[in-house]
């Protein structure tokens, strides 16, 4: 018997990013923070530069929201694999050199972002998606090239939310930018910068941790202190709370302009850092009916 | 009548109610060079075992020439040259998308037409399936486009899962969005179906032909004395052993009717299907062989059983049902049951498969000339998860694979991407089936 549902879930987010900012991670805590909340559901994550030490750190991040060793991940846990673009960056990141458990060996471990984000939309409720973009828009225009796929963005996805105008600079960018089927909202450069992220946040909010990944990407990232650019974050703020009245719109149509609005700067950033800070919704495993039992019992 | 020492490949032997095809023969070459076609023809299958599969016991370690095969796989291990071993196969129509529970239903009406079923009792809906779209194209060219077989019951209606039709548990092919293909249960109806003149027999016929116990071959023995005599010594062994595999499919056949006519005259099932799980397989396997030996089909599904089932397996001591044993919770004792029905399955299946590799064909084996798939729909069947689907294919499809490997593809690799491949070893070039975003690579030769 199938019931009735009440109302959709919390909207889905596919995070496609570059992963080769401090924004796009924190944006990664964010959407943790989101998604333990029931603020929103993580749809898919893509990692667009094709580094595997980035998507091998998307996972450890996963796990550590889910306080889960990857051992109870492969027993417990299911989620949507990390999606990961073909090719390699010219430079390692400096900020993934701290190794964290995680579930990725290869390639084979992670998904074709194209791929991934189809088959992540299929699972939405229909116009209950938003894709948030930074970096480049190479997994994106490769999804509109699939079979079928640009009827299922229409009708699955509400939001297209780009952290940078610079997306749309190469041919796939452009490609995107003409033929998405949904409202696209580019986050302004001076929006990003003017909304910094605080460093001091990682000393107190962040000790919840020994060895917080955000906290120490974040220091590996730039020399200490510092606070840090928000475009990734912005982007993923709106997608998620389009109507909460965080940000200006400049522009009309279908393809517009993330502004600041300067009486919510204060809110918006207290917004990031308690998304970003956000702890950790430990997964608890189901236990066979025999040990709840016993468990009982005691 | 048989005349000409070039024997077309589309030869019967024929007697009163009977039409026997060839295997095929040295003599048929020289008239099938003539026609441009000397290379055997490409034939497919698929074995569908219910339930998913206890995956610490498939996935070997390793990818590459495949070496030592995991405890499920090791019957498999005289012929790990002829199979190749998928990693990370998806069907992610299989999952719920928003449609609850119901996993086995969708996992099996998925499994070959790549679409998300409608989630109904009544008003089914999915998609042709693969097989179905291949037979479409070269089932002209053989007596049946497709067979599609299976072990257990072919009940077509009801709710078999959450809210799911048993036409989803219970097929595997589907000739339209609406209308599965069920599939043929009893050895004796295929074997009728396989080696009659398209005519069903009456009962009072079959009461006459069990009553002098006369077997098929005595019906066309006048035509295969004519043929004899136009064959050279090799023709001649494999045609005598051809039709004494027929004659052992027969014998097997009336054993299985007698033993349950003694066991209960009023047993629902025919009498054809042998109360043995292992029999009853080797039956269905061993007719699935003449089949494509003599080119009567080139497009075979085979649904041992049926998703969901709870069959339990008393012939190696499993009383407890199959599908209640794999939501194991992760206890090693179920884990171990399940284990022991996976690799139950396997070794049926590994004797089929050593069978097709003893029978020679053109230059190779009549394994070496087909693709027969391996699989399920789930892998863990306890979480019922869709991704990295046990999947196998023994065979080279023509000499086209090369096998004796593990691939590994990435995750979430569609499955219907190795359909349009295998479609691509059958002739049928089509750019896009069920939710494929390509052909599956490193899978050639080339």
């Amino acid at each position: 018997m199938q019931f009735p549902i009440a109302a959709k879930p919390p909207v889905g987010i596919v995070f496609d990013s570059a992963m080769r900012r401090i924004d796009d991670v924190l944006a990664l805590a964010m959407l943790h923070g989101f998604d333990g909340k029931r603020e929103a559901r993580i749809a898919a994550i893509g990692v667009s530069s094709g580094d595997l030490r980035a998507a091998q750190f998307c996972d450890a991040v996963r796990l550590f929201y889910a306080g889960a060793t990857p051992e109870v991940a492969a027993m417990f846990l299911h989620s949507l694999p990390v999606g990961l673009a073909d090719g390699k960056p010219a430079a390692e990141s400096r900020m993934y050199r701290a190794a964290y458990p995680n579930t990725i060996k290869n390639a084979d471990d992670t998904a074709d972002p194209g791929t991934l984000i189809r088959n992540a939309l299929m699972a939405q409720y229909d116009q209950n998606a938003s894709v948030v973009l930074s970096g480049p828009a190479t997994d994106l225009a490769k999804l509109l090239d699939m079979y079928g796929e640009k009827d299922w963005v229409a009708r699955k996805v509400r939001l297209l939310c780009a952290a940078d105008a610079g997306a749309w600079a190469d041919p796939a960018g452009q490609k995107v930018l003409a033929e998405w089927p949904t409202p696209i909202v580019t986050v302004s450069r001076e929006l990003g910068e003017a909304l910094p992220f605080p460093g001091e946040s990682l000393e107190k909010d962040f000790a919840y941790a020994n060895a917080h990944p955000i906290a120490e990407a974040y220091r590996a990232y730039k020399p200490m202190p510092y606070d840090a650019p928000s475009w990734a974050m912005a982007a993923l703020l709106f997608a998620v709370h389009p109507d909460a009245g965080y940000f200006k719109l400049s522009g009309s149509g279908n393809r517009r302009e993330l502004v600041l609005d300067p009486q919510q700067k204060e809110r918006v950033i207290r917004a990031y850092v308690e998304m970003a800070s956000a702890k950790p919704v430990p997964h608890q495993p189901r236990h066979p009916a025999d040990e709840k039992k016993k468990e009982a019992a005691k | 009548m048989i005349t000409k020492k070039a024997l077309p490949r589309r030869t019967f032997l024929r007697g009163m109610g009977t039409a026997v095809a060839l295997p095929f023969l040295d003599a048929m070459a020289p008239a099938l060079a003539a026609a441009k076609n000397s290379a055997p023809p490409v034939r497919m299958a698929f074995v569908y075992v219910p339930n998913g599969i206890i995956m610490q016991g498939w996935n070997p370690d390793y990818e590459g020439p495949l070496h030592e095969l995991p405890r499920i796989l090791k019957p498999l291990e005289p012929f790990r040259q002829d199979i190749t071993l998928f990693g990370n196969l998806t069907h992610n129509t299989g999952r719920a998308l928003l449609d609850g529970a119901g996993d086995h239903g969708r996992c099996c009406a998925s499994y070959l037409t790549g679409v998300q079923p409608r989630k109904s009792v009544t008003n089914i809906k999915a998609g042709v399936s693969f097989d179905q779209i291949v037979a479409n194209h070269v089932g002209k060219q053989t007596r049946f486009p497709s067979l599609e077989l299976g072990m257990e019951d072919a009940r077509q209606a009801g709710d078999c899962d959450s809210g799911y039709s048993c036409a989803y548990t219970n097929n595997l092919a589907w000739k339209s969005e609406t209308q599965p293909l069920p599939p043929v249960l009893d050895p004796r109806a295929l074997f009728e179906r396989l080696f009659g003149n398209g005519t069903a027999l009456t009962p009072a016929a079959r009461a006459r032909e069990n009553l002098y116990r006369r077997s098929i071959l005595d019906f066309i023995s006048d035509d295969t004395r004519k043929l004899e005599t136009s064959l050279g010594p090799t023709d001649r062994r494999k045609l005598d052993e051809y039709l004494s595999s027929i004659r052992e499919i027969e014998r097997q056949i009336e054993k299985a009717e007698q033993v349950n006519a003694q066991i209960d005259p009023h047993m629902e099932k025919p009498y054809g299907i042998p109360a043995d799980f292992a029999e009853h397989f080797k039956l269905m396997t061993d007719m699935m062989t003449v089949a494509f030996q003599s080119d009567l089909t080139r497009v075979i599904t085979f649904l041992v059983t049926h998703e969901g089932t709870s069959r339990p397996y008393r012939e190696i001591d499993i009383p407890d049902g199959h599908h209640p044993l794999t939501h194991h919770r992760n206890q090693p004792d179920l884990i171990e049951k399940v284990t022991q029905i996976n690799s139950y399955h396997m070794r049926q299946f590994a004797a089929w498969i050593a069978k097709m590799r003893s029978l020679r064909e053109g230059d190779g084996s009549l394994l070496d000339n087909c693709m027969i798939v391996y699989g399920a729909g789930l892998s863990d069947g306890n979480r019922h998860l869709h991704e990295d689907l046990p999947t196998l294919i023994a065979g080279r499809g023509g000499n086209h694979f090369r096998s004796g490997r593990r691939i590994v593809y990435r995750k979430e690799t569609p499955m219907c991407n190795l359909f349009l491949a295998m479609m691509d070893r059958m002739g049928i070039h089509v750019e896009h089936f069920g939710d494929s975003t390509g052909r599956l690579d490193a899978l050639d030769l080339t």
